[in-house]
């Protein structure tokens, strides 16, 4: 028991040695939160995020500094 | 409150939302010694009764604490004075002196809440003025009806879909939030009412103006000032995770 014991222990420790050296370093992982890479587009000098859309009619109101 | 607001609303009751606004103004502004905000102000130190309305926009301001890793910290009130901003500008400008500013400590050690009870730490102070109109156009659009436009001196909250301008865009919001925080307006001298709670003293970041679209008016309050005090070159990069839409100046 102990030799199949100590046989499992190697074992497991080399493939665990494999694993993590073959996921040591992923060259393609986002390095920014995916949001960033979301696609804006400038309206206006606006930066607009997808679930905002232009509108083609004068605006009802304005937000602006009071 | 100081400023212009605007109801738009279909089938919905517009007197009775400007009377919930006259009356809401009353009750938060720090301007009036009789109003709630300003007996709890008074009795800092000391446990205070609050209404469920006061309540709800206190946790609103730990709320955008919390959102703005702490850059927009409603505990402004001794810079605010500071500064020279202890009375409402409509009534002329103030003196600035800058005596007394310091950087803020964080909001949670300065207030607590409890149901219908707050507290003020003791030497502090609580200036609703960066969040209240958001809170408030976002509480009664949900009395106004499925279509309407509240709009608070810029800060506005849209049920159904209305064309809104933000910046030199008109955008097509549908139950959203839009709000612009700037260092424009409010001046006085040298100085303006925007504080920067890492210095106590008003926000040199920068930028001058920030618009932003987002879920609530009360987050698009938050995140354009959060934006505005965080500068031009990380501003970007938090608006882009925070708001759906965005124009800074």
């Amino acid at each position: 028991m102990k030799t199949v014991a100590t046989a499992l222990t190697i074992g497991a420790t080399a493939a665990s040695a494999v694993f993590v050296t073959s996921h040591l370093k992923n060259p393609s992982a986002p390095l920014q939160p995916a949001v960033l890479n979301a696609s804006t587009t400038s309206v206006a000098g606006v930066s607009v995020g997808p679930s905002v859309q232009p509108a083609n009619e004068p605006p009802m109101t304005s937000t602006y500094a009071s | 409150m100081g400023t212009t607001c605007s109801l738009f609303a279909l089938d919905a009751d517009l007197a009775r939302g400007e009377r919930w606004v006259r009356r809401m103004g009353e009750r938060l502004t720090r301007f009036s010694p009789d109003s709630e905000l300003s007996r709890l102000n008074a009795h800092a130190g000391e446990w205070f009764p609050v209404s469920a309305e006061l309540e709800s926009v206190l946790h609103a301001a730990l709320g955008a604490h919390r959102m703005s890793a702490g850059l927009v910290n409603a505990a402004v009130l001794p810079s605010m004075v500071a500064i020279g901003y202890s009375h409402s500008l409509t009534h002329g400008p103030s003196v600035a002196t800058l005596v007394g500013a310091q950087p803020l400590p964080p909001l949670p050690e300065m207030l607590e809440v409890r149901p219908g009870r707050a507290r003020v730490a003791r030497g502090s102070g609580v200036d609703l003025g960066g969040i209240a109109k958001g809170w408030m156009a976002d509480r009664l659009s949900e009395t106004l009806g499925p279509a309407c436009v509240v709009n608070l001196g810029g800060d506005l909250r849209a049920r159904g879909r209305w064309p809104i301008g933000v910046g030199e865009a008109t955008l097509m919001l549908r139950d959203q939030g839009a709000a612009t925080s700037s260092t424009r307006k409010r001046r006085w001298g040298d100085v303006h009412h925007l504080i920067d709670p890492r210095t106590g003293r008003p926000a040199q970041t920068g930028l001058e103006e920030v618009s932003v679209v987002a879920a609530t008016a009360l987050e698009a309050e938050v995140v354009a000032k959060t934006a505005l005090l965080l500068g031009p070159e990380l501003a970007p990069a938090y608006c882009a995770a925070h708001a759906m839409a965005w124009w800074l100046g």
